[in-house]
């Protein structure tokens, strides 16, 4: 694990307070961060995150990103850490590092060579399976660099920043997918370990910013599943603005949450009916309800206006970001 | 006392079960593995609804490694 200069600190007392994520780590010199990837070394902090487990080349449909350049590659990076401690992360061995006995597996990255290697093929460079958030650093290299090819940065993040890390973060950022995972504090910080009045901040400052912004919900039992926690998820989205895609994840037991069912293709469905029902203009099922839970639907019409495979872009309909049938205008970043 | 197996993150497997399935696994039992053999020895692809039980059973094979696709 290589130590590198971190952002996001400011004096307290005789400790020095990280300002990345609301927890505000207070930190003696040698002090590790409730994250475990960010530490305290005399005056300074230090992030382990200026790196990567992985070099993936994924679709953008797979982040999931549906109205973000269709039909593109991504090159997805992710350093190990979460602010986050979900006991169903069917990515715990790099998400839980610093827990769990999770060994460090990473190596570091050369911003120059990703922002030239994702130009290549057209590609944007994302963070995630881990938090993404704890990269800042990292984040803010690659899209300075990448502002200069052209290339975007996007995140797959759990939302848990500070406003700080958001002003410094949303500017950086060309799109992002925000999990929502619970409807109430209560059982958001049981799930996770942490607040969700940060996530929702940063669902409505990301997009206030101009960030392109999508959400994701699993429909974890207990938790997220029920139609009445699934409505008020839906009306927060719609709060921020209807036209924000709202991706329902079906849910498979994992991790520490074994003892679970997965959820079926009828709770999708019927999470998909609320999600419209509280005015949500977009709202996807990716795999369990076939074709049609994955297609975009002119809000105007109701014609069929993308049409996607499984982590893919099959048709995209739309002319200059509206209805060919109708001229309504899909929200969306749809140039490639 | 058996190997410890390590897990490396790679892009793509093959899907052995589609989403017409889910709704008859409403326990989310189902397993399904290929085993074919080749150049480099066995490979057994697995596929599961409940990715711990796919694990807990390649585990028990003793591989070195075992690949696995990650979320997100």
């Amino acid at each position: 694990m290589e130590w590198t200069a971190a952002t996001l600190y400011q004096t307290a007392g005789d400790r020095l307070a990280c300002t990345l994520c609301p927890v505000r780590c207070k930190l003696a010199d040698g002090q590790v961060g409730a994250c475990r990837v960010r530490r305290r070394t005399g005056e300074r902090l230090e992030t382990g995150t200026f790196a990567t487990t992985v070099r993936h080349y994924d679709a953008i449909e797979r982040k999931p990103l549906y109205h973000f350049r269709p039909g593109s590659s991504v090159l997805t990076l992710a350093a190990p850490g979460c602010t986050f401690r979900c006991d169903y992360c069917i990515n715990h061995r790099i998400s839980q590092y610093g827990r769990d006995d999770v060994p460090w597996r990473a190596d570091a990255v050369d911003p120059a060579e990703v922002i030239e290697l994702a130009a290549s093929r057209g590609a944007s460079v994302g963070l995630s399976y881990s938090e993404p958030s704890l990269a800042i650093e990292l984040t803010l290299a690659l899209a300075a660099l990448g502002a200069h090819r052209g290339v975007g940065v996007v995140w797959k993040t759990n939302g848990f920043l500070t406003e700080e890390a958001l002003a410094l973060a949303g500017p950086a950022l060309a799109a992002v997918n925000i999990d929502i995972k619970a409807a109430d504090e209560k059982r958001h910080h049981e799930l996770t370990g942490a607040p969700l009045a940060p996530v929702l901040a940063s669902l409505r400052a990301l997009h206030a910013r101009g960030v392109w912004v999508e959400a994701s919900t699993p429909l974890i039992p207990g938790v997220s599943a029920s139609p009445s926690d699934l409505a008020r998820i839906a009306a927060v989205i719609a709060s921020v603005d209807p036209g924000i895609p709202w991706h329902l994840l079906r849910y498979t037991p994992a991790y520490r949450r074994s003892a679970d069912l997965p959820t079926l293709p009828d709770a999708l469905a019927a999470a998909a009916r609320i999600g419209h029902e509280a005015g949500l203009r977009y709202v996807y099922v990716e795999r369990a309800l076939g074709p049609s839970g994955r297609a975009t639907r002119c809000p105007g019409c109701g014609d069929t206006v993308v049409t996607r495979d499984v982590w893919a872009l099959r048709e995209l309909r739309l002319r200059d970001g509206t209805c060919p049938e109708c001229g309504t205008v899909v929200e969306g970043r749809w140039d490639k | 006392m058996g190997q410890v197996t390590s897990y490396r993150f790679v892009e793509h497997l093959p899907d052995l079960i589609g989403p017409e399935e889910y709704a008859e696994q409403p326990s989310g039992g189902l397993v399904r593995f290929s085993i074919s053999v080749g150049e480099n020895g066995v490979e057994v692809l697995g596929d599961a609804i409940r990715p711990e039980v796919l694990e807990r059973i390649l585990e028990a094979l003793g591989p070195e490694e075992i690949e696995q696709m990650l979320c997100g």
